[in-house]
Formats: C-alpha cells, structure tokens, sequence
C-alpha cells in the first residue's frame, strides 16, 4: 500500500496518460448522466411537483394531457370513492409568449397550466390573469410584475411569482388558475377548447392505493397512474432513460478495458520485482492490493478532475441552450461507478500477480 | 544450533510431457550457525535450486531442510513467505533494488511487507546504512548510485530482518574484480560481525578463499 | 511479418484486450451515429421528405407544426404575397390510434400517431404530400392515407385501417413512405378534412377549426428564399421557412445536434488518448526486444515495419469487430427510432482511428529507435 503510492508520487508521469484518459472517460459518464438529468428534469417537472396518489387521465389518451379529457361526471363519481379526499383539475396549454423587450419573433416557449390543488412548491392558484412562472422563464427576460402575452391572441397575463423546477416538455411553466386557462385555449386555441368543468386530468389525494379503484368505480373511462408512472409516461422519458444507460453502461465498460489494459501492462512489466518482493516476504494479497490501490487512486483523481471540469463546463453553458444538470448525486454515482469499473479491471492481473514465482528473483539477470 | 541441515534433499520437476527432470539428487548440507560457504558450480548444475529450497522460496520433493533449528519441509506457502520475512535474508544477482525507492527506503521495504516494526526498523535501517558506509546515500535513488553501493544496499536489505542464514546468488557477476573483491570483502566482515551464516552461489574461483569452504554441485549432486 | 504474429499469438491477452478495447469504442461511436441521424429523421422525416418547398408558421407556434395556428388573418396574408404559386392548407395533430387489422390478432394496443392533412389536390400529391412513396398509392379520397413505413409492422401496412380514439373515425393506408415518422411516432398523411374529422372526433368540444402550417411553391421565377422574405415581410406574426430550415429549426433537432457533438467531441479526446496510450505502452513494451534486435543488425526499417503490421493488425480487427457488432444493432428499431448502417461515419472513424493509433505507435517507436543498441547490452533499456 505504501509502496503503491509511493510509486504514483515518485513516477507521476507514468500514470499520467491513464489518469488523462479516465478523465475524459469520467466526464464523459458525467455529462451523459448530467445531459440525461437535464433532459428528464426539464420534460417532467410539472407532473413530478404534484402531490397526487393518483393522475387521473381519459383511457384513451395514452397519458397525454392534450389529448386527454375528463368529464364532470366522472370527477363527481371519483369524489365519491372512500379514500379520496381531494380531487382538483389539471388542464395544460403549450403556447408562445411574447414577453416585452423582446423582439417581435423572439417568443418563450411556455407551459400554461391550471390548476386546482397546488402542487409542491407552488402557492394556491392566483387570481384570474395571474400566474407563478417556473425560474427557466427567467432567461427569457421574464420578471416578477410583468405582463406577458400569451399565442397569437396576445392573451395578457401578469407574472406574480416564480416557482422552481416544474418544466413540462422542456418548456416553462406558467401556473394559473383554471379559468385563466380556459380563457387562454378558447382565445388560441379554439380546436383544444374544453366545455367548462372538463379537465385534462384531475389530481387526487387520497389513500396510497387509490389509483386501482378510481378507474374500477369509473368503469373504465378514465386511466390512473402514480406520479411514478405519469412521469414515466411522458412521451420519451423511458427512450431516453434506456438509451443513454446503455451508452453510460458501455461507457463504463470501456473505462474497465482501460484499466484492465493500463494494469496488466504495468504487472507484465513489474513481474521481476514482484518476484523479488515475493521473495523477500511479501504476499500476493499485499502486491495485487497495492494493484489496486494504484487503480482507485487513479480513478479518484479522474473522478476530481472531471467533476471539477462539468462545474466549470455547467458554469460556461448558456442556461436554456443544452438541458445539462449537474448534481453531487450524478457526480458521485459516475465515481462509484467508476471505482467498480476499475477494481473490476484490476481483477484481469490478479492472476499474473498470483502467478509470479519468487524462485524466479534467483538465477535469473532480469 | 545449526544455521541449516538438509537431509536427502530431492527437488524433481515435471515437464510439460510428464517426464521428470531431478534438479537436486539426495543433497545432504550442514551450515554452522556462521560459516559462510560457497556453493560452485556450471550453470543447470541444480545450485539455484538448492539456494532457493535453503530459502524457503521453494518446497523440497522429498527430504528435511531445517533452518536455525525450524523445520521447514512441511510448511504452506503461507508459512514459508512468514517463514522468510523472519528468517532469511537474500541479495539477488541484478541487485533488484525498487527503481523508485531511495536506499533507505529499500531497506525499509522488508519490514513493510513484513513485520511492520516502524520505529525500531528505521533505527535498524540507518544503524545498517551507517555500517554499510551509506549514510550520506540514504536519500538517493538507485539509479543515482554505482554499481557497489547498490550491492550495498542489497546487503543492507538482506540483514534488515536479523536473518540467520543470508543467500547471495552470484553476488559479484555484474561487478568488475577490484569491485567483487571489495564487495566479498565486506560480506565477509558483516557476516562475520554478526555470526550469521550465509551461502554464496558463484562460479567466480577467485572468491572462494572469502568464504569458509566451498561445496560443488554438479547435475543435481553434492561434493564437498 | 512472421515476429510480428509470432509475438501477437504468444501474449493473446494483451493484444485480445486491445482489439476489444478498439472494437467497443468503434462500436459505440457508430451506434451513437445511427442513434443521432435515426433520431432526427424520426423527429423531422415528415418535414424533410414532403413535397412543399416553402411551410408559414405562425410566430407563436415557435417552429412546431401543432403549436403553430394561422388565424385567417394571417393566412390570407401570407396567400397576398408577391412570388406564391401555389398554397395548401396543413394540419397536424396527435392521435391515440388503434390499428384494427385483423392479423394482428385484435390488436389492443393503442399508438401515439401524427396526423398531417393536407390538400389533396387531384393526384393526391397536393403540397405537404410525401415526395415519394415505397409502396402503395396516394390517397385518392378522404379517410385514406400514406404511412409511414417504418410502422408497418404495429398495424400501418398497406390495407390495414385505423381507428382515432375515442370516437369512431377509420383511415385506411393505401400508401406507404420512407423516413416520414413526425416526433417518433407512426405518422399518417391523409386529407385536410380527414384531419379535420380526427379533432373533432376526439375533442368534441373544439370548435373553429384552423390550419397549423400553409405549404407553399413559388411561382416560376422566385426561388424558395424569396418567397420565404416576401412572407415574412408580410408579416411580423408571420413565420416562413424552406423544407430545410423549418427542419433544422424543429425544437428539439439542434439540441439533439448540439447533445451529440459534445458527446462526440469527448470521444474525439478519448479515443486517440486510448489509442495512443495503448500503442504506447506496446512499443514501450517491445524496447528491450527492439533494442536487442538492433544491436544482433536487424535494420531499423524492418522492426518498425513489423510494428506497424501488428499496429495496423490490431486496429484492423478492432474496427472490423466494432463495425461487426455495430451492424446487427444497425439494422434494429430503438424504441420507434430506426437505425442504419452509417456506412461513410464507419469510413470516416476507421481512418480516424488507424491514423491515430499508426501515429502514436511511430512516436514511441522513434524514441525505442533512438536507444543505441549498446545499451541492449548493459541491459539499461528504455523498460527498466
């Protein structure tokens, strides 16, 4: 173990090249874990914000919200199942916002939502022409007091406050209440316009397992998922996910081969000193621990220098030009990661380590 | 107290086609607790085999190989790397010091992969170095030294652990004669300070008369 | 040649590692290609590979086919401007579709569908239409419709007919074209009164009815360009773009672009180091050999020709092994992604390779070659 570091710090510049590249491999994790967070995050926060055992959706709209439409009747019949204590209604409109001292084609893309039971971070709905705006409208130029307008009926509405992460769709959210939302689709919307008291979905509070029974007592009209599962539903969320754990998962594999590599060739050429230290006591244990030690150090630092290098690159990235979240959670799991990845790759010299014969430091001029 | 006894030592390989080679024939040696003896003989004679079997770093086929009264023959792997870090001390032919350690560091490395005294084994490391006229060389690395402080230095690793039987495989064969003969000189004086008994392997006639008496080996066969 | 295999089959290992290490990263570069390309053709295939030279959004629907609503002011804004030859209406919308066909055995699984009406026109090939098809015809009367191929296999085959839940609207595809998914789902190009019939089925409610895009040909003698400055001039609410930029333009394309470059800028660091490091180490390896073997008089050229055999060996088979495992996964469907063999990206990335990895293992071997073989001697080469 002393050994093994005293060796990085007398001959840095033979790991250098090792260290370099996982690096770069590290950063590669962590940007690709980060672009992910950053693509989940800004799609699914409006669903994720909301306290809700169920979202209540129409059957057939794949758990869309556009597409989905839920009568009255059927949120009366859903008021009435034991266990629910609150249902409110959610409706989404996604629109362009001229936002003033903007130029005339320079437009937010915002999510207008309304609402009915607050969600997570978001006070009770405001009055009418009212909205809280999610903080990513903050690059845009929008401020707390000012009036924007929304689609091509330059519908006015007044920002009261910001909220924090309920993106929807990779767009800001605006949360109003639910007649400021139906005044807004009527206005810009007409082909999305829904009759009064129809919602999109309805929010339910109630008993954990209430989602089975609503759509039970509402004879299959309606379909109802956890937030779990409405987020997962969002057009793309699962695709994403799977693909870029595939690319994280391969990425990793490649991290393996390079330690696997790096340190084999360092065993092959170090075998003659094994021998030499296997002869005068040491243990195979203690030799390929040091292997390994090497390894984790080698990591470790990686892991620092890239960390360090998505801090800066996420401070350098203009906010709202790649949807790239950096977190301590995404930072630290690529390092466990990692450190797996290269202790499992030591694994590839135990076998030389083991295989040195101390007889070979005697009789021999290597 | 003997420094080693080998009784009907037999070492025998198996080759890759089932045929065996005998590298040592029923080798009987007696080293006393300071004599120092040179094993002689042409390369393949079977005299690495029998240092190493010495040694602890290879198990005997058949016989008794007892070191300063422990019998070794039956040990485990495990048991004879224990076996070694205690006992024995060794000086290879290359030197084989640690590229990236400083002299004294090299001496140092025996008690870390061993015992693991600290205090008492860097007081034992600077007492050797001293001894060894290496003092003013403790810090440097081995590719700043010559070719006879790097012996030195290999010596000084030997004794770091107090062995009681030190095996010096061809200790002057990258050394020049005015060298070799200083470095025999000195293993001569320093195992004799200290009543250490120790096997020098050679083919080098001219440094018999450094040691005690020689033993020839030849195709696996000891002669006095 | 001969030491150069000789050495590669007594350290399979080491050399097996270096292939797979070359192969994985091959693999991976080329997958993400097919990824990113199978990506945006199927956010923006439908843009690409229809017929209209020229689309007029709305400002508001920032670039989105579905946000965008033209009010009649506007259209009749846009159809006033100098250079238009001819104009058609487009609609779009997403639909829960349930493909009826009855060998897939009832089929109760809904999709996500995209919707597209558009003027027919006589021939069915009015502006907005597909601009060729891979089978099939264009749809000739209301409530048939083109799909895209890419979903034959869900219920969108020639014949098969589709249902727009809830509600009771059929389309049946008579046609079928390449590339033409819009947002990654089966997209269907049927009338603009068929798509017009598909909202109302499954939003009673809505009323007012307006067109999302107008697809627009210049008259003889403008050019696209022009056409796009007289409407946008038209108009400050107003929003013409060419087929390409109203593609590359589609929310969500540049970010693709932009997520991938960087992903793919990092490989451009990794590989080469790996690579590098990798032929490095080998030649590094080999120092004591090669020295050795100059101070025996084997000339110089000769060792580092028969490094470079094992170098371009080893690269070789890498890439053939990467493009080997890439091409299966090449072929296949990624979640309504379609993939495909990359072939001038696997072109591009060998060279690539070879070059880097040719390069970095000349490096090292000039610096073993500037050992004098003396040294080989006194065994202090350049390993130890």
């Amino acid at each position: 173990m002393k050994l093994a570091l005293r060796e990085m710090r007398r001959r840095p510049s033979r790991f250098v090249t090792a260290t370099v590249i996982l690096s770069l491999i590290a950063a590669l994790l962590m940007l690709l874990g980060g672009l992910l967070d950053g693509l989940i995050r800004s799609s699914t926060g409006a669903l994720r914000a909301q306290q809700a055992q169920a979202i209540v959706y129409s059957s057939t709209s794949q758990a869309s919200l556009v597409r989905s439409r839920v009568d009255p009747d059927v949120r009366q019949a859903i008021e009435q199942i034991d266990g629910v204590t609150a249902v409110g209604g959610l409706g989404s409109a996604q629109l362009g916002a001229r936002v003033p001292g903007n130029g005339p084609r320079d437009l937010a893309d915002v999510a207008l939502f309304g609402y009915e039971l607050a969600p997570d971070g978001v006070p009770d709905p405001p009055a009418d022409g009212q909205a809280y705006a999610d903080e990513i409208l903050k690059a845009d130029g929008v401020t707390e007091g000012m009036t924007i307008q929304l689609g091509p009926a330059r519908t006015p509405v007044e920002i009261v406050g910001f909220v924090k992460d309920t993106a929807y769709n990779g767009q800001g959210s605006l949360w109003a209440s639910a007649a400021t939302w139906r005044s807004v689709l009527l206005a810009n919307r007409p082909d999305a316009q829904l009759a009064d008291g129809v919602f999109q979905a309805l929010i339910v509070q109630g008993d954990a397992d209430i989602a089975g029974r609503i759509d039970e007592a509402t004879g299959g009209a309606t379909e109802s998922l956890t937030v779990t599962e409405a987020v997962n539903a969002i057009p793309g969320v699962k695709e994403q996910q799977s693909t870029f754990n595939q690319i994280i998962g391969v990425t990793i594999v490649i991290a393996l081969v390079v330690i696997a590599l790096f340190f084999a060739l360092l065993t092959v050429e170090r075998s003659g000193m094994y021998g030499v230290l296997k002869a005068l006591g040491a243990r195979s244990g203690t030799l390929f621990g040091g292997v390994v030690v090497q390894a984790v150090v080698v990591t470790a630092i990686a892991s620092v220098l890239a960390a360090a290098l998505m801090v800066l690159l996420d401070a350098l990235i203009p906010p709202g030009s790649i949807p790239l979240q950096i977190t301590p959670v995404r930072i630290v799991l690529s390092a466990v990661l990692l450190l797996v990845a290269a202790i499992a790759g030591c694994l590839f010299s135990l076998r030389r380590v083991l295989r040195v014969d101390p007889a070979s430091a005697i009789g021999t001029t290597v | 107290m003997n420094a080693l006894e080998l009784t009907d030592v037999r070492k025998v390989y198996t080759m890759g086609d089932d045929s065996e080679v005998v590298a040592l024939d029923r080798a009987s040696l007696t080293i006393g607790s300071d004599e120092i003896v040179a094993l002689v003989g042409p390369s393949g004679s079977g005299k690495t085999t029998l240092c190493s079997i010495a040694g602890g770093i290879l198990r005997a086929t058949e016989g008794r190989v007892v070191v300063a009264d422990e019998d070794i023959s039956a040990y485990s792997e495990k048991e004879l790397t224990r076996f070694r870090q205690r006992m024995v001390g060794f000086v290879f032919q290359s030197v084989n010091l640690v590229p990236f350690l400083t002299a004294r560091e090299n001496l140092l490395v025996v008690d870390e992969l061993g015992q693991r005294r600290g205090k008492a084994a860097q007081q034992r490391a600077d007492e050797l170095l001293e001894e060894l006229g290496l003092a003013d060389r403790a810090k440097n690395l081995p590719s700043q030294l010559s070719g006879g402080q790097r012996q030195r230095v290999a010596i000084g690793r030997a004794l770091m652990n107090d062995p009681k039987l030190v095996l010096f495989d061809e200790p002057t064969s990258a050394l020049d004669t005015k060298l070799g003969e200083q470095v025999m000189d000195l293993i001569r004086t320093e195992m004799k300070r200290r009543g250490t008994a120790a096997i020098v392997v050679t083919h080098d006639e001219r440094i018999l008369h450094y040691c005690d008496r020689s033993v020839h080996i030849t195709d696996g066969v000891l002669a006095a | 040649m001969y030491l150069a295999l000789k050495e590669m089959a007594r350290s399979k290992v080491r050399f097996g590692l270096l292939v797979a290490a070359i192969a994985l990263l091959v693999f991976l570069i080329l997958f993400q290609q097919s990824l990113q390309n199978g990506l945006i053709t199927g956010f923006i295939g439908a843009i690409r590979n229809q017929n209209s030279p020229v689309l007029v959004y709305s400002v508001d629907g920032q670039r989105v086919i579905q946000g965008s609503v033209l009010t009649p002011d506007l259209e009749a804004a846009a159809r006033g401007v100098d250079g238009v030859g001819e104009v058609g209406r487009i609609g779009q919308g997403t639909f829960t579709a349930l493909p009826t066909a009855e060998r897939l055995g009832g089929a109760s699984e809904t999709f996500d569908t995209s919707v597209i009406g558009y003027d027919l026109g006589e021939d069915g090939r009015g502006l907005g239409s597909p601009t060729s098809l891979s089978a099939g015809r264009y749809p000739a009367a209301d409530n048939e419709a083109v799909a895209s191929s890419s979903d034959q296999a869900s219920g969108f085959d020639l014949g098969d007919t589709i249902r727009i839940l809830p509600g009771d609207e059929v389309i049946t595809i008579v046609g079928l074209a390449d590339d033409a998914q819009l947002n990654v789902t089966p997209t269907l190009f049927a009338s603009y009164t068929t798509y017009e019939a598909a909202v109302a089925s499954a939003n009673p409610d809505a009323r007012g009815l307006l067109p999302n895009v107008l697809a627009m040909a210049p008259a003889e003698g403008t050019t696209p360009e022009q056409l796009v400055a007289n409407v946008n001039a038209a108009s400050p609410d107003l929003d013409a773009l060419t087929r390409a930029d109203a593609e590359a333009n589609t929310p969500g394309v540049s970010q693709v672009r932009q997520s991938f470059q960087l992903i793919f800028l990092l490989y451009g660091l990794v590989v080469p180091c790996v690579t590098g490091l990798f032929f490095l180490i080998v030649t590094f390896q080999k120092a004591n050999t090669l020295t050795l073997l100059r101070a025996v008089g084997a000339p110089s050229s000769r060792l580092v020709g028969s490094l470079l055999a094992q170098v371009a060996l080893i690269l070789g088979s890498g890439i053939a092994l990467g493009a080997l495992l890439y091409y299966p996964i090449s072929q296949q469907r990624l979640g309504g992604i379609q993939l495909r063999f990359e072939t001038s990206a696997a072109i591009f990335w060998a060279v690539l390779l070879l070059v880097l990895g040719v390069g970095s293992a000349l490096l090292a071997a000039r610096r073993v070659l500037a050992i004098d073989p003396i040294e080989a001697t006194t065994g202090a080469g350049v390993g130890r």
